[in-house]
């Protein structure tokens, strides 16, 4: 069985959908990819799955069991309470996201906010805003080292030095006591990965670990997260848009567009065979060393503004270079079994 | 830290230094000498020479800045116009009643506005949100007087739960230790002194604590929603930490900044403003002797007041200082 099953994650802010319905799984010891532009709601997707999206006042109204309910004669269409206003920040989210066979979206507060953490861990885009400015290090560490494994005093100082010395910090000792302002990008984003796997979560969600670092750093940044899930089998979620990170790192991938998974495949079969247009034309606007200097990168035309709903047809097609009229002639199914896509015309991309 | 300090405390030096130069130019700036403000119209000639002479009035300015600093250092303020007495002693006698006053005001500000204000930006958009922001809008706009009146109307003449006048009720003995009685009387075990003082510092308080605490309110909401937005709060919940500490250590911590540089500032200003209140509530505390002051043009007296008034608002401003430092560590190693 899959450590995490998503199913059918729908993630709304008031009228706008961010997320919709997603899934996928992923397996103990693997590395999965969510890949994607800005806006197709990957990393909403994961912090949906962490609980960490402030909370909508409502649910999304579960359309096909009331549907069912009334087909079935059980109860007469009862009259839809009144819709609330959504929080102004608030997220609407439903569908299922089983971590080891319990629905992390349907936890009380109080039981999600003990596996955080622990069970599965967060490290996020920019580490300089992600730790805190007053707190030292060494407290930012301990802090979750007490939370969960009840560690205090000299035992959790000494745990945190030695989670730095894992992530690749030199003299820990005197880094525990410094604030993050004293530390290099790459190692504050060391210090988040320390953080998140002080627990030894099962799942790490890594949302985009190496955006805001030097090339050289991403590259060592990759590689320690390589390093903690080969020797843990920690399972890991990469969110990224990049897709060299997928390349060097993921065994599977999901590529995300406006909120719905277009292709999963495992990444050797993705790279070689892309099938979704939005796929081909991701692949096809990364500068290539192999092609001639004077090769145009071919860019995907239009914005992500420019969707239709995808009930409507694919979400994809406004952008599409092979667009045809089955394109919006409603909602594209995902067809395929190792290697899943959602496009009509799969066959003529392929 | 230390280096922090130190350096802070130069800057208070300096600040100093600069303010008795201010202080120094408005004495001699008074229109027509201070002979003509310090005597009666019918002086003679003589008292006046006597007089300019005594004052020191026919040195050099730069003799007469130097004395003048030489006196300030010593305390030595001159003697009050109107009473006779040195100002030292005068302002002396009258301050802890403002310190109490405007203390208690500050921890009734800020003992309510912080919690109330964390609220209001946690449950931004409710009814208490709303409730916290326009309250502290009319906080804001009742002018302090016409509260303290109506204070006084309302729980000391109609309800007579409180007393509306003076800091003791006549006839209480007390110990004066610190001359803030609430505290005196909780130092030498006179609890009913202390309970007597606490009663009749109620309604002053409150009156006094309607803008700092409309202030305080105001500025931590703002505040606290600007932190919570923050990604590090965001980390700090991926790790599971009780509500409790991400309310301490990751959202209140980094909102106070902005909080103690206010509480520093109001609390200068609360010094300089109490007069008013203290003389709805006759607390006797600085307020009334500055109002005298003020209508018989008791220049060394305003001089006393205007000084002790700088000092705290540079010494206030100190320990906000101070206090960033211990509070944001990036502040301790900016050069």
């Amino acid at each position: 069985m899959a450590l995490l099953e998503v199913e059918d994650l729908r993630v709304a802010f008031g009228a706008a959908t961010a997320v919709d319905g997603v899934s996928f799984t992923v397996d103990q010891g693997r590395v999965v990819g969510l890949v994607g532009e800005s806006g197709c709601g990957k990393s909403v997707t994961s912090l949906a799955i962490m609980g960490l999206l402030p909370r909508g006042r409502g649910k999304p109204a579960p359309v096909q069991a009331a549907a069912a309910e009334s087909a079935a004669g059980i109860a007469p269409v009862a009259p839809q309470p009144k819709a609330r206003k959504a929080s102004r920040s608030g997220a609407d989210v439903s569908g299922r996201a089983v971590f080891d066979g319990t629905d992390l979206l349907s936890l009380p507060p109080a039981s999600m906010r003990r596996r955080r953490g622990s069970d599965l861990a967060m490290v996020f885009q920019d580490p300089l805003s992600s730790l805190n400015p007053v707190v030292t290090i060494g407290r930012q560490i301990t802090e979750v080292l007490q939370r969960h494994r009840g560690l205090k005093g000299d035992k959790a100082n000494r745990e945190a030095a030695n989670l730095l010395d894992r992530v690749g910090i030199p003299d820990p000792t005197r880094r525990l006591k410094e604030y993050p302002h004293q530390l290099s990008g790459g190692m504050r984003q060391r210090v988040l990965i320390a953080i998140a796997v002080a627990c030894a979560p099962r799942l790490l969600i890594a949302d985009e670990p190496t955006t805001a670092l030097d090339v050289t750093i991403q590259a060592q940044i990759l590689e320690l997260l390589k390093d903690l899930v080969e020797t843990e089998g920690t399972a890991l979620l990469m969110i990224t848009h990049d897709l060299g990170v997928v390349a060097g790192i993921c065994d599977e991938v999901n590529v995300l567009y406006s909120g719905r998974v277009v292709e999963s495949a495992p990444v050797r079969e993705l790279f070689a065979r892309p099938t979704h247009p939005y796929t081909v034309g991701l692949l096809g606007s990364i500068p290539r060393l192999d092609l001639g200097t004077h090769e145009p990168l071919t860019p995907i035309r239009g914005s992500i503004a420019d969707v239709i709903r995808w009930k409507d047809g694919c979400a994809f097609a406004p952008r599409c270079d092979r667009v045809a009229a089955a394109c919006v002639e409603g909602e594209p199914a995902l067809v395929g079994s190792s290697h899943v896509h959602r496009c009509v015309m799969a066959e003529e991309v392929a | 830290m230390l280096r922090y300090t130190v350096k802070r405390l130069l800057q208070l030096s300096v600040a100093l230094l600069g303010l008795s130069l201010l202080l120094f130019a408005w004495f001699k700036a008074l229109p027509g000498g201070p002979e003509n403000q310090m005597l009666p119209e019918n002086a003679t000639l003589d008292d006046r020479a006597a007089l300019r002479e005594s004052l020191g009035l026919n040195e050099p300015v730069w003799v007469q800045y130097l004395e003048f600093l030489q006196r300030v250092v010593r305390l030595d303020l001159g003697s009050s116009l109107s009473s006779g007495r040195p100002v030292a002693t005068e302002l002396a006698d009258r301050l802890p009643a403002t310190i109490e006053l405007s203390l208690a005001a500050m921890v009734i500000a800020v003992g309510i506005g912080i919690p109330l204000g964390y609220l209001a930006a946690r449950k931004r958009g409710t009814w208490l949100d709303f409730a916290a922001v326009s309250g502290s809008l009319i906080g804001i706009c009742i002018p302090v007087f016409f509260l303290a009146a109506m204070l006084k109307v309302v729980f000391a003449q109609e309800l007579a739960l409180l007393p509306s006048t003076f800091r003791l009720s006549s006839g209480l003995q007390y110990t004066d230790v610190t001359g803030l009685r609430v505290l005196d009387g909780l130092i030498t075990g006179e609890f009913n002194v202390a309970g007597d003082a606490f009663l009749h510092l109620i309604l002053p308080a409150v009156a006094l604590s309607s803008i700092p605490l409309a202030v305080v309110v105001r500025i931590t909401r703002a505040s606290v929603l600007d932190v919570i937005g923050e990604d590090y709060v965001r980390t700090a919940d991926s790790k599971g930490l009780k509500p409790a500490v991400i309310r301490g250590r990751h959202v209140m911590r980094n909102a106070m900044l902005p909080i103690v540089t206010v509480i520093g500032l109001l609390l200068g200003s609360l010094f300089a403003g109490a007069v008013l209140t203290e003389s709805v509530f006759s607390f006797g505390g600085v307020g009334s002797f500055v109002y005298q002051a003020t209508q018989e043009r008791d220049y060394p007296a305003l001089m006393g007041f205007i000084l002790v008034i700088a000092v705290s608002y540079v010494v206030l401003n100190l320990i906000v200082d101070l206090s960033y430092g211990l509070l944001d560590p990036r502040v301790r190693v900016r050069k």
